[in-house]
């Protein structure tokens, strides 16, 4: 699968002021249709499988040319297409008065029933996440570019000096915010948050709260020289965003710790190469060069946890035989784990370490890994 | 009333002589079509209208006849119907209401209505042996004062016998007959009293006819045409449909000497040429006295007439109801959205019986049947056919009748017209004939003859093109008007959208995006006709190489005599 060509992706330097303008453009196109008696046409970057392809040169997962339009003289678009003008309106107004919203704000402000009718303009928060996907993939920006954003999630920890530049250029290092650390906002633009100063080896980047609790009270982050990053599961766009950002901005090598599972090996395989559903976005979003650092089978054996280990649930097989056939998983270490995780059917949780003892993780199983480069790539 | 009746009639008076008229109704209750208390009530109803219709018609007056029906008990009623007919003398009275199988019908080859059961003089009768009771009439001609009288039959000498005759000070022209009855039952179903009416009405769009039913609701079915409808003319049975039971009746009463002239006088296309090609064929000299033939002689008579060629007997004695006046009274009675009425051209079947088919199809409005609500609130409708014979409407025996299979037959589907069962459609079939060919003496259900059912099928193919045209040409004026509704209902917000995002204007986006959606409604609107007349075409093909069969048109060798 070798990208012959790619739509164009989003500038990072773009305004807002260029954004609207994109904007305009976009509507002022519908306007001269319909101005013209031609059915007016939305044209937006076809997503989802069928249109995704990984790049092996990247190493990024990446959107094809593959487009597609909403007509509004369609049964099928015509509802669609007014929600579309409507998100479109809604977000330029944002951009011209410089205020943010999040998904939900959005959904609430454009909701009511259509004229006489018992029809919604939205029945439900999906519908208008879409049209905001659309307008993305159809202006080539991102939904942060529009002033929106998705709810926050995932924390940030250690020795790091952050700016706020949207907040009275508030300094702060998170180190010192307490156990809690940062919570990761979902806008991390460089024009709103500026990383100042890094001091650390590496990014630690962990699937759960849990784990991260433990780490911060066995005093990881200080003894090693890491900054941690939780996701609390699959991880947030802010939170790729900010990993992408360290990562480039910083140089700091970025490993990833989640479960032996094929959960937590796609919460990997975003953090590398970035997820189907933002393919257009990779670019600011992925870390190519991120490497695993467990929990993996290997692990099970080398530190004795084959009684703590759980068995495959249906669901868990089938996807890590679908992952098996992903072009990202295509090298020998990773196949290698793979087929050996559907040999013996076992998954492992990263808190199946405290087996040992709790402060085990902290004390020799991360820092062993990492001073071995015992890594999948 | 048709040679095989009259010959049935014989055997009825014959068997009058040795039992009591009493016991040969009850033994023959069934073959009167008497079975079923609704039926019997229905039955009595048409035999009393019928004669009023008739009667008016050949007086030529417009028919205004009342029906009234009370309960006096369990299964106990009273039924009176009044006329503005030409009224009954003394004398006649008798013979008309009072003997039995004596009516003005008999021995004419004539499109009548025809008794369908036991006549009105089977009424008295029946009348009498349930409730024991006379039947009244009063009755005036406009000459001189009306009588009142009350009547019974005696059953041994099938004789009226006429009790309290009074002359009336009060004017009067017409008749009233009322009689009471037992046994019967009055309900509101398709084959009740009520239904019966309606159809009658719809048939004689002439006539003003009104029901008082026993909850004293009052039902008027209006006149919707003035002119009495022209006569029927007298027609000579055609020698392809006679059998032999029935020629030798016929030459009982000829007046004719031999039986060359009796077969040439009273049978139609028989001329010079088919009585020497007959004489040569049979064992006896056509010059013959037709009183003295022996059933033999008629045999191989009949024989003969089945072998020659004749040409088909004349149709210009039928008397279909005719399609504007269908038209008036289904728009009147039914008041459908769309209506479609056929007159077909008068054909021949079994060779010697001339008929003719009219077909409507009556879509929307209070066509179909049924109007009763479901357990959502929604009314219900079923197709309906409204059966005629000579315009007299059939209630009973629907599944064996040719209609019905006729109606059956077609696939509904591809005239666009999909839950054909369920649809709100009124199917109207009135077969006119000298000779309506019965499946059985009840006279409810035509019988399935090819011809017969080739004209059906061909005028209920004609009228379901143009009802399935006008049915398609609806549901897409109504799915238009949806697809309508939905694209306006987005331009509102559309306009004031990009209104906000640019400096275009509102009002003009609104006025151009709703231009573009009707043209769109337009385009598609064209290029689904364009396909439904595609598809029409054909099937109107298929019609053109069906009526190419039609069986009798090859018939090209007959003998050309004329009388």
């Amino acid at each position: 699968m070798i990208m012959v060509k790619t739509t164009p992706v989003a500038k990072e330097k773009e305004t807002p002021k260029q954004i609207a303008k994109k904007l305009e453009n976009m509507a002022n196109r519908i306007i001269n249709q319909i101005h013209k008696n031609i059915d007016p046409v939305f044209t937006t970057q076809q997503r989802g499988r069928s249109n995704v392809e990984f790049c092996e040169k990247t190493k990024l997962l990446k959107l094809g040319d593959k487009s597609t339009s909403r007509n509004f003289l369609n049964i099928g678009h015509a509802k669609k297409f007014m929600q579309t003008m409507m998100v479109t309106e809604k977000t330029h107004n944002y951009l011209k008065e410089n205020k943010t919203a999040s998904i939900r704000e959005i959904y609430y402000e454009l909701k009511h029933t259509l004229g006489k009718t018992k029809e919604n303009t939205f029945e439900e928060q999906t519908e208008s996440d879409s049209c905001i996907v659309d307008l993305e993939h159809s202006v080539n920006t991102i939904r942060e570019k529009l002033n929106l954003h998705a709810n926050p999630k995932g924390t940030l920890y250690g020795d790091i000096t952050l700016v706020d530049k949207k907040h009275n250029n508030d300094q702060f290092n998170a180190n010192k915010l307490g156990r809690g650390g940062w919570s990761i906002m979902s806008r991390l633009e460089p024009e709103e948050i500026e990383i100042k100063k890094v001091k650390a080896d590496y990014l630690l980047v962990i699937e759960t709260e849990a784990m991260y609790e433990r780490l911060v009270e066995e005093g990881f982050a200080k003894k090693n020289k890491a900054i941690l990053i939780s996701t609390g599961g699959q991880a947030a766009r802010g939170t790729r965003r900010l990993i992408h950002r360290i990562h480039s901005e910083q140089k700091l090598p970025v490993y990833v710790f989640t479960d032996g599972d094929p959960y937590g090996w796609y919460i990997y395989s975003v953090i590398k190469q970035g997820s189907m559903a933002l393919a257009a976005h990779s670019n600011f979003l992925a870390v190519p060069e991120a490497k695993y650092i467990g929990m993996t089978l290997e692990d099970v054996e080398t530190f004795g946890l084959e009684n703590v280990t759980e068995r495959m649930k249906d669901g868990d097989i089938k996807r890590a035989k679908e992952m098996l056939e992903y072009p990202w998983f295509q090298n020998k270490e990773w196949k290698a784990e793979l087929k050996l995780a559907l040999q013996k059917k076992i998954r492992i949780e990263q808190q199946a370490l405290a087996n040992k003892s709790l402060s085990f993780v902290a004390d020799e199983y991360l820092p062993k890994k990492i001073k071995k480069k015992d890594f999948l790539p | 009333m048709s040679l095989q009746e009259i010959s049935q009639a014989e055997e009825i008076a014959k068997e009058f002589k040795e039992h009591s008229v009493a016991e040969f109704f009850k033994k023959n209750m069934q073959m009167l079509g008497l079975t079923g208390k609704i039926k019997a009530l229905t039955t009595i109803v048409h035999e009393y209208v019928t004669n009023s219709l008739d009667a008016c018609e050949e007086a030529k007056i417009t028919p205004d006849i009342e029906v009234q029906i009370k309960e006096l008990g369990s299964e106990y009623y009273e039924i009176t119907v009044k006329d503005n007919g030409p009224g009954l003398t003394k004398e006649t009275v008798g013979k008309a209401l009072g003997q039995l199988l004596a009516g003005t019908k008999f021995h004419r080859m004539m499109q009548m209505r025809g008794q369908q059961g036991i006549g009105a003089a089977g009424c008295t009768m029946l009348s009498q042996i349930t409730t024991g009771k006379a039947t009244q009439v009063i009755t005036g001609t406009g000459h001189g004062h009306p009588i009142s009288l009350d009547l019974t039959i005696d059953p041994k000498k099938n004789q009226a016998k006429i009790a309290n005759l009074v002359e009336l000070k009060t004017a009067f022209k017409g008749t009233l007959i009322r009689a009471k009855f037992k046994g019967m039952k009055y309900v509101n179903s398709e084959q009740a009293p009520l239904e019966y009416l309606r159809r009658t009405a719809i048939a004689n769009p002439h006539a003003q006819i009104t029901l008082i039913e026993p909850t004293k609701q009052k039902i008027v079915f209006k006149r919707t045409l003035k002119d009495i409808p022209k006569q029927p003319l007298e027609m000579k049975p055609h020698p392809k449909g006679v059998n032999v039971d029935e020629l030798s009746t016929l030459s009982k009463y000829t007046n004719a000497k031999q039986v060359s002239s009796f077969l040439k006088n009273e049978f139609d296309r028989v001329g010079d040429k088919a009585i020497a090609e007959i004489q040569k064929n049979v064992s006896f000299d056509l010059k013959k006295d037709p009183k003295k033939i022996e059933w033999d002689e008629a045999e191989e008579i009949v024989k003969q007439f089945r072998k020659i060629n004749f040409i088909s007997p004349r149709t210009d004695g039928l008397r279909p109801i005719g399609e504007e006046r269908i038209k008036k009274s289904l728009t009147s009675i039914v008041q459908p959205e769309f209506l479609s009425v056929l007159t077909r051209k008068a054909t021949v079947y079994r060779g010697g019986f001339p008929f003719q088919i009219e077909v409507a199809i009556a879509y929307g409005g209070n066509a179909g049947k049924g109007n009763v609500k479901n357990e959502d609130g929604i009314i219900e409708k079923k197709m309906e056919i409204m059966r005629f014979a000579n315009r007299a409407p059939l209630l009973f025996d629907t599944g064996g009748c040719a209609i019905t299979k006729a109606v059956q037959s077609i696939d509904w589907k591809r005239y666009g017209i999909k839950d054909f069962e369920k649809a709100p459609i009124t199917i109207f079939v009135n077969l006119i004939s000298v000779h309506i060919p019965y499946t059985s003496a009840g006279k409810q259900a035509i019988n399935d003859e090819v011809e017969i059912m080739e004209e059906l099928r061909l005028a209920l193919m004609n009228s379901g093109r143009k009802a399935g045209q006008f049915i398609s040409g609806k549901k897409r004026e109504q799915e238009r008007k949806m697809k309508k509704e939905l694209f306006y209902k987005f331009i509102p917000e559309i306009a004031s959208a990009l209104e906000g995002i640019t400096t275009a204007s509102k009002i003009k986006l609104e006025k151009e995006l709703e231009h573009l959606v009707l043209e769109k409604l337009k385009l598609e609107d064209a290029e689904e006709q364009a396909e439904i007349e595609k598809e029409i075409n054909g099937t109107s093909k298929e019609k053109k190489e069906n009526s190419e069969k039609e069986p009798l048109k090859k018939k090209k060798e007959t003998i050309s005599e004329s009388e």
